[in-house]
């Protein structure tokens, strides 16, 4: 979680994570799998996506801060 | 034509869930490819990522969730609490005359007949119904876990009174067979105001006798 790369990769496994739970949960649709999927799956995909944008913003803030001190 | 409707839905829940897996497929091979070859962190990669991280997972989640809220209507579903068994187990036997169970032998709600007695007919109906059911499972999970389920009649109760409306839904009361018959004629107004309760006891009441049984008229 120190990089960037580091939080990316840890947003790719969340997102696998979810993904597994989603194709569970139509597969094998039973109780447990579709409350985990529409639960557990929505707030681990979430996660996964503020964390993509997390990064994609704060290194478009730096590019920019990098700019305003060459300049 | 029944039978061609039935079909249409069953192969649109069968495009459901082939459209999430196949999301979720893009999705996954996108993410492999990231954690595997680890590219550098140009514009490019970020939109790729954008496609694994976020694109493809929320149509993957849009249509598993849809895919998901409709088979939380299903019987099955509700008997997956080994409480309500009995319920649907009634409402499953060929033999019972249990109101529940007469409305579950149609082809176009006969699977889903719990939930469409009980869901809230109304504007946000589908959120409170659902919200409700997050309830009932804290309820399950604090309570009902590790109780027998025949030890649960007289226990589990309705939260409100069975409201007319969601019997009136489908029984619009307006035919001439429903206003001809001398018990609804005669109290045809409060029936449809919902003073004079359809499923009180000596009308069609209860709806799962069998629950009643233990405990003698229990409300
Ligand atoms: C989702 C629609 C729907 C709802 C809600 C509904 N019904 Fe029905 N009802 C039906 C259908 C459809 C049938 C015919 C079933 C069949 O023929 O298999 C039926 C049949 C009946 C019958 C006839 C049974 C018989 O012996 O012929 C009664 C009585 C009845 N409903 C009462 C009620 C009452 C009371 C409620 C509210 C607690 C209710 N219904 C709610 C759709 C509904
Ligand atoms: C015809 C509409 C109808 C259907 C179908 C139906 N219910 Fe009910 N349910 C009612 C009504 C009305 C009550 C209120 C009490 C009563 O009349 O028995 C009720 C009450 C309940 C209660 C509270 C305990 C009790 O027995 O009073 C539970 C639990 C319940 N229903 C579960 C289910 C389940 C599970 C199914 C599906 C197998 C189902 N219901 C199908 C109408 C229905």
């Amino acid at each position: 979680m120190r990089t960037q790369e580091g939080r990316l990769r840890l947003a790719c496994w969340l997102t696998i994570a979810a993904l597994a739970l989603f194709v569970w949960s139509v597969l094998d649709p039973g109780v447990v799998a579709v409350m985990l999927a529409m639960s557990l799956g929505q707030v681990l995909g979430t996660a996964a996506t503020a964390l993509f944008f997390w990064v994609v913003w704060t290194d478009l803030r730096r590019a920019r801060v990098i700019d305003r001190e060459r300049r | 034509m029944e039978k061609v409707s039935i079909s249409t839905v069953k192969s649109i829940a069968d495009l459901l869930v082939v459209a999430t897996i196949l999301f979720a497929v893009i999705a996954f091979a996108i993410m492999l490819w990231y954690l595997a070859r680890r590219p550098p962190l140009t514009g490019v990669t970020k939109l790729v990522l954008l496609a694994g991280i976020f694109v493809f997972p929320l149509m993957s989640a849009m249509s598993g969730n849809v895919s998901g809220y409709d088979t939380t209507q299903k019987r099955e579903f509700c008997g997956g609490c080994h409480v309500m068994i009995p319920w649907t187990a009634d409402a499953e036997d060929p033999n019972s005359k249990s109101l529940a169970s007469m409305h579950a032998r149609n082809e176009l709600f006969g699977d889903r007949n719990c939930y469409r007695c009980h869901e809230d007919y109304a504007m946000f109906g589908a959120v409170t119904t659902k919200a409700t059911g997050m309830v009932h499972l804290l309820h399950y999970v604090k309570t009902y876990w590790s109780v027998p389920a025949e030890e649960t009649f007289g226990r589990i109760h309705i939260y409100n009174p069975y409201p007319n409306h969601n019997c009136m839904h489908c029984h619009s009361t307006e035919l001439d067979g429903f206003e001809e018959l001398a018990d609804h004629k005669g109290a045809i107004e409060s029936i449809r105001s919902g003073k004079e309760s359809c499923v009180s006891s000596g009308c069609h009441g209860p709806a799962h006798p069998f629950s009643k049984v233990t405990k003698e008229g229990a409300e």
